[in-house]
């Protein structure tokens, strides 16, 4: 279990009832949870990943022909603007964060650029940031279209948009097999020639 | 399966003598074993493979009956313990409500009462025991939650045709946070124990918990509503009458610790878990070593913990045995609880790392083994130093 080249902390916050729980939980079990109870504080999930740069992608990646172990552990925050003093401290040691919004209904979609600023104040300069659209298997509901969303993550310089869904597992692998390439690559070509990726030393929290 | 049936058809008359009748049965599925010939148009079985088979066929039905005779003791077992424990419920209902209750000054307090209580107070009093036990300091009446719930309601009507939404942005915790807020009820009621199933839309608790919840934000504007309420509501709700439970809400809020954590109060909150970290290392050195080793500080398990009061982390029914105690000794209990939890898995938790921990903490296992469960709460040793929880 300890064996992996690296181990990357993942935060996801978002407006409240915007499905956070529902996407780790895919990401976790594979499953869905139609009774998904609301978080209180934080929630943590562990998962090991396997990243084959050898296996044909579509996504466009420096670091082909190279494998890597990886622990991804997601910090999943409670959603409510009062529990935002207690997520804040939970930013500074994140090297990712997803922040999520739900596309039926837009005002979760216009707290984003306020999430954006909860990042850039507490989190670590090169925080790598995606923005996800949940809920996409309710496309007859939606309030946001995907062009707004594109427009807004180019503004603010985020890694990338997808639109999600946790209910038919759309786009959730997709997620984090994205950021962790990301992360991978701005961590491999950071340290290239200097040290072998896995001496590259991250504390737990 | 036959013999539970017809233990629950003759209930009525005399349960218990007619379920224990009922297990002294023989056993039925071996009649579905028969040895048979072989038809008239084959020839007939030599005599040696006749005997083989017949031996055969004996000793499956010996194996049979003995399997079956272990299950039926099992069960027998297993419902005597149950109708010991349904006696003992009986008994203290009848202690609960003829002797203590009427008496609730004078015995609250004494041993005899305290020890009872421990063992978990029966479902059917539970909810008067609470509500004498939380009391009723801020002189709430019932006419006070029905004008609360007026408001809210008119609220509610001005909110979905005024439809400002979506105008919260930058107001921080003024007026758009308190508007949110409604709309947040909204949707965390569908989410407070949702297997249930009786706090979702169209189930018979959901307008019950979306009153209680709006009542509050008007009664207490200041606090508002903050996740983590909803559930506490819906465990008054299963135990009290609507009002009743508006009532116990609003003065179980209005408890130091819980005010102190509902309205985010980052200092005393820290204040809390530092006291909470001293009676950790009394209690539990090594794995507190482990814990610190890990930089895994209490706000990462305890925020859920505290904010529902386990009703979320913990199967409903120890929760409501946590419950019953908290009501007799107050916030430490939480505390203790929490140490309680850590002592039970201190094995588990040695070999883990900083977010196995996090993550077992905060998705304990659905199987908790109540009375291991509440010996080692009863092993957590409130005192450090001769200083006690409330002076720490």
């Amino acid at each position: 279990d300890d064996a992996f080249d690296y181990l990357f902390k993942i935060i996801l916050i978002g407006d409240s009832n915007v499905g956070k729980t529902c996407v780790v939980h895919r990401f976790k079990t594979g499953h869905y949870n139609e009774k998904q109870q609301n978080t209180i504080g934080v929630d943590f999930t562990v998962r090991s990943m396997d990243i084959d740069g050898k296996k044909g992608s579509s996504i466009h990646w420096p670091l082909q022909l190279l494998s890597f172990l990886l622990q991804i552990q997601v910090w999943d925050t409670a959603g409510q603007e009062r529990f935002r003093t207690i997520t804040q401290s939970y930013y500074r040691s994140a090297h990712g964060a997803i922040i999520a919004y739900d596309l039926t209904r837009r005002s979760t979609f216009e707290s984003i650029p306020h999430w954006i600023h909860e990042i850039e104040k507490y989190g670590a300069a090169n925080l790598v940031i995606m923005l996800i659209g949940n809920k996409s298997d309710s496309l007859d509901k939606r309030q946001v279209l995907f062009e707004d969303a594109c427009t807004l993550a180019e503004k603010h310089g985020l890694l990338a948009v997808l639109e999600t869904s946790a209910k038919e597992a759309q786009n959730i692998e997709e997620l984090f097999t994205l950021m962790a390439k990301e992360l991978i690559a701005r961590n491999t070509l950071q340290l290239h020639g200097k040290n072998p990726p896995n001496s590259f030393c991250l504390d737990s929290r | 399966e036959y013999e539970d049936k017809s233990g629950r058809a003759h209930r009525p008359l005399s349960p218990k003598q007619n379920v224990r009748k009922n297990l002294d049965f023989e056993p039925l599925s071996t009649t579905a074993l028969i040895l048979e010939d072989r038809p008239a148009n084959l020839p007939a079985k030599p005599a040696e493979e006749a005997q083989k088979h017949r031996q055969q066929y004996e000793e499956m039905v010996v194996q049979a009956k003995k399997r079956e005779l272990k299950e039926a003791q099992k069960r027998k077992k297993q419902l005597e313990e149950r109708c010991k424990l349904e006696d003992s419920i009986g008994n203290a209902v009848l202690t609960w409500n003829n002797e203590i209750l009427p008496n609730w000054e004078t015995m609250c307090c004494s041993r005899k009462v305290r020890e009872l209580w421990w063992q978990g107070i029966p479902p059917s009093v539970r909810g008067k025991v609470w509500s004498l036990a939380i009391g009723n300091e801020l002189n709430i009446t019932h006419e006070l939650y029905d004008i609360c719930l007026a408001r809210a309601k008119e609220k509610w009507r001005s909110l979905s045709t005024g439809g400002t939404e979506g105008e919260c942005e930058d107001a921080g915790f003024s007026a758009a946070d308190r508007e949110a807020s409604l709309e947040l009820i909204k949707l965390d009621i569908s989410r407070t124990f949702p297997s249930l199933c009786i706090f979702q839309q169209g189930g018979p608790y959901h307008d019950t918990l979306h009153s209680i919840l709006g009542a509050y934000t008007c009664y207490r504007p200041d606090v508002g509503y903050v996740q983590g309420m909803s559930f506490i509501a819906a465990v008054l709700i299963l135990n009290l009458d609507t009002a009743d439970a508006f009532i116990a809400f609003s003065n179980l809020l209005n408890k130091p610790c819980q005010m102190a954590f509902f309205r985010v109060d980052h200092g005393l909150m820290l204040t809390y878990f530092a006291a909470f970290e001293v009676f950790f290392e009394e209690n539990l050195p090594k794995l507190f070593a482990h814990f610190k080793k890990n930089n895994l500080t209490p706000d990462i398990y305890l925020i859920d913990w505290i904010f529902t009061l386990y009703s979320k982390s913990l199967p409903l029914d120890l929760a409501c045995r946590v419950w019953d105690v908290f009501c007799r000794d107050g916030e430490e209990f939480l505390f203790r609880t929490a140490l309680g939890i850590l002592k039970l898995f201190e094995d588990i938790l040695t070999k883990m790392d900083f977010i196995h921990i996090a993550q077992f903490l905060t998705k304990l296992p659905e199987d908790l083994p109540s009375e291991e469960f509440f010996t080692s709460i009863a092993a957590i040793q409130m005192q450090s130093r001769n200083k006690k929880w409330a002076q720490v």
